[in-house]
Order: C-alpha cells, then structure tokens, then sequence
C-alpha cells in the first residue's frame, strides 16, 4: 500500500466516525453525554486538520474545541437542566 | 437505542456507496488539485525573501505574516468583536458578588493527590503557553494559540481548588480587566508606533505598518542582535496573548459564581425573582 | 476503474456535508437551547473544515508529501524558494479559519451567558414553553 493512498484513505475513514459522532451528539437526550461526544468529535476534527498539514489551526482547536467549550457548556448545564425533555 | 444504530448504519452506507458513485461517474476536474492558486504562491515567495526588500515581512512562518502583516487588518477587527463579546457578559453580570467562604479554605476543592499534580502541572502549562506565544514568527504558533493554552490554567484551578483560593492569590475580575485592558492598549500602540516615528521624524509612513517600503522608508528592524524579531509581528504576539488569557479568566469568574448568591444580589434589587 | 485518491478525497467532503446537514437539523428541530448552542458549534467547526480542505494540493509522488507553510531553510537561495512555493499547501484558508473560529467563540460564550439569564427569568430552557409565556 502506498503512502498516499495510506494517508488519504486514513483521511476518508476520519470523516465517517466524525459523522457517527455528530450523529449521537445531536440525538442524544443526556445532555452531558451530548457534550461528551461533541468533545470526541472535535478531538477528530484536530486529528484532521494535522493530517491536512494546517499545525496552526491544530494549536488554537486542541484548547478551544477540546478544552474551553465543554467545560463552558458544562458550567451552564450544572446551573440550569440536565435533560432534554420531547 | 435500535433507532439510532440503525440511522447511523444508514448514514455509513449512504455515504460509501454515494461517493463511489461520484468517483466512478467521472467529476471533470482532477481532485484534490495539482498546485495552488496564483495569490497563494504570491503570498509563498514573498513571505520570507532576502533578496526582494520590497514586499517581504522577514517572518519564515507564513501563516502569522498574512495574519499580522499582509491582513492585518482583519486580525484588528476580530479583536474588537472578541472585546465586545467580553463586554457584553460583563455587562450581563455586573454587580454580582461572591460570599465569603464558609469553612477553611483547604478544605474546599478535591483530594490532595489531585492537587499535587496540578501544582506540578500547572509550570510546566504556562512554560509551554509562553514559548508557543513568543515563537509565533518562526514555529507554528502566535498570540491567540498561546492565549487560549494560557486560559485552561485558570479553568483547572478553579475546579480542582475553589474560587476562593484564586481570590485569595489576587486573581479577581478587575485585576484581570486591568490586564486585558493592558494588552489591548499594547496591541493600538503597535499598530501606531510607525507612524509616530516617521511623524516624529518628518517622514511619510503608514499605519500598520511593518517592514519599510518604497514610499516610506520607515519601520521597526525585522533583526535584533542576529536574531530575527520581524519587526511588529513579535509585539503584536505578545500583547494578544495577554488580552485573550484575561479574557478568559474573566468568563470562568463570572460562571462559577453560585445561583444561591446571584439570587439574593437579584432579591435585594428588587423584581419578581 | 476509479481512482482510490478521488474516491477517499469524495468520501471526506462528503461526510462533511452530512455534518453540515445533521448539525443544521439540530439547531432547527431540538428543543432545548443547550443543545441548539451544542450543534451551532459544530456547524461552524464543520464550515472551518471544508474551507481547509479546499487549501489542500495532490502529492507530487508516491513518497512526496505536501509541506505545511512554514519555511525552514533560514538561509534559502532562490531555487529553494521557488521550491517551496511548489510543495506547500495553500496558507490563505488557514489565515481566515484563525479569525473565523475566534468569532465563533465570542458569539459562542454571549449566548451561553444570555441562556443563563433566560433561564434565570422563565425557569426553562424549552423552547417552546418560552414561547407560551407572554401571550
């Protein structure tokens, strides 16, 4: 298997478990499970920029998408509801 | 449960087979392509060029040269909305205060194992913060990566200590109003300090400017002491680096304050709470 | 027969574009706010990606890779230069992305902050109760 073909396929099957991820992110009732899986996608999503050769936008999306947003979510569902209703 | 496995295995199939079709029909154009565009390359040569003093900024890291010097501009005006954004949360929160602890403050937070490894972390973040800061022309890197790297120190503090414990150490809304409020200040007087020194020296020179050019010889030196500086772009890293971790820290204050004392701060106002 | 390049190339945009879709249907079918906030997140993130994709160049050979846009020669002659501009990847979509995802952020962080107050007045974050309270 050549590299390229190696490393652009690796980019395709990225892609299919970031949609499996938005997927159970946005169906999901829990709200804090929610957070979790947007977390997980967002941890792909860096996988993919680095594999696009783009290191700046991989140094400003570890610490915001991974690290700011949930625990900004998380502080807001600690102080109003943890569920979503029908 | 089943619904949802069966929608994603949906999704799965719908994708792979459509794009095989996609790929088999032929799209008339070679993807991914064969070269960059014409400005792209422009911007590629022109980054980094000893030999043509004209247009080149002297910063071998051309993402940050476009980002502070050839659209500088931009960048200005993402500051503000990102200012007006801290702003208006501020405003949003104003007049809520936190009570005074209730117990001895080393016995709020989790347990000693946690703290202790955060103690030793925490350096070891705020080292690796600065150095992505100040290395922004030469590595990938710059003001905003290191900023936002600076910010989850406050964060693991406040959750792994109390809000209390920060208070204490002199961290409170306005000190970091105050050095947000510095930075800022610092990034306006960058963006001017040109043209104050070619007015001052009765030459024509440009705001946000960096690197002389033909029509105004004036700029500040792309080398310090054999080391390459690139002018503003270095200012420009550190200044933004501070405003954006105060930033920060300021939402992570107002979030964590309890619902029990916003509640009787609203009840004192007055209105229907 | 087809090309394995295009047909892994196809596949990654279009899941992309299913994310935008999902993530579209979130903001406009869920009711809770938390979650419309949840998908407006990943909507712009998903939009941020496609715009550095399209930066994104075919190897030159089998074991040649694209070069991400920093210059590590400090001393290049023009040949080099010439070079470089030829391996390296599109620098402009990153520039935009950077300034992109900090609006996004600052827009993010405002509405978390007005749900907290919404939340405060009505005492739900239903969507539709809100819109059943003041006649």
């Amino acid at each position: 298997m050549e590299p390229d073909i190696l490393i652009i396929g690796i980019m395709g099957f990225l892609g299919l478990i970031s949609v499996i991820a938005t997927y159970l992110a946005v169906t999901e009732k829990n709200l804090v499970r929610a957070v979790i899986y947007s977390a997980i996608q967002s941890t792909i999503y860096a996988f993919l920029y680095f594999l696009l050769m783009a290191p700046d936008i991989v140094l400003v999306y570890v610490p915001v998408a991974v690290g700011l947003y949930p625990a900004i979510i998380l502080f807001l569902i600690r102080k109003t509801e943890h569920e979503e209703r029908d | 449960m089943m619904s949802r496995v069966v929608g994603v295995i949906v999704i799965t199939l719908f994708i792979t087979v459509f794009s095989l079709v996609i790929a088999l029909g032929g799209l008339g154009y070679v993807l991914p392509p064969e070269s960059v565009r014409e400005l792209a390359r422009q911007y590629l040569l022109i980054a980094y060029n000893p030999f043509n003093k004209t247009f080149t900024v002297f910063s071998p890291e051309v993402v940050t040269s476009i980002v502070w010097d050839f659209r500088g501009l931009d960048t200005l005006f993402e500051t503000v909305v990102f200012y007006l954004a801290i702003i208006g949360s501020v405003a949003l929160a104003r007049g809520f205060k936190s009570s005074k602890p209730e117990k001895d403050i080393s016995q709020y937070g989790l347990s000693p194992i946690v703290k202790t490894v955060t103690r030793v972390t925490v350096g070891m973040i705020l080292a690796v913060a600065t150095s992505i800061a100040l290395h922004g022309h030469l590595t990938p890197g710059g003001g905003f990566q290191g900023g936002a790297t600076a910010a989850v120190v406050p964060l693991l503090v406040l959750v792994i200590f109390s809000r209390y414990y920060l208070e204490t150490r002199g961290v409170s809304k306005n000190a970091m109003l105050a050095i947000r409020s510095f930075g800022l200040i610092g990034i306006g007087l960058t963006a001017f300090i040109v043209l104050i020194i070619g007015l001052m020296s009765g030459m024509n020179a440009y705001v946000f400017q960096n690197q002389p050019k033909p029509d105004a010889p004036v700029g500040l030196p792309a080398l310090f002491d054999g080391q390459i500086i690139s002018g503003t772009l270095w200012f420009f890293n550190l200044f933004e680096m501070f405003a954006v971790a105060a930033g920060f820290t300021i939402v992570f204050l107002l979030l964590s304050i309890p619902e029990r004392d916003v509640f009787k701060y609203l009840k004192e106002e007055g209105g229907e709470y | 027969m087809i090309d394995p390049i295009t047909y892994f190339y196809t596949v990654l945009l279009l899941s992309m574009a299913v994310n935008l879709g999902i993530s579209l249907y979130g903001i406009f079918y869920k009711p809770s706010l938390i979650k419309k906030i949840i998908s407006l997140t990943i909507f712009s993130d998903t939009a941020n990606t496609f715009a550095i994709i399209v930066g994104y160049i075919r190897w030159k050979a089998a074991t040649q890779p694209p070069q991400p846009p920093v210059l590590t020669n400090l001393n290049p002659t023009e040949k080099d230069l010439v070079t470089f501009a030829s391996m390296s990847v599109d620098p402009l979509p990153q520039a935009l992305v950077l300034t992109a995802i900090v609006i996004g952020l600052a827009v993010t962080l405002f509405l978390v902050f007005l749900t907290l107050q919404a939340y405060r007045l009505y005492k739900t974050t239903d969507v539709r109760e809100i819109a059943k309270l003041r006649g």
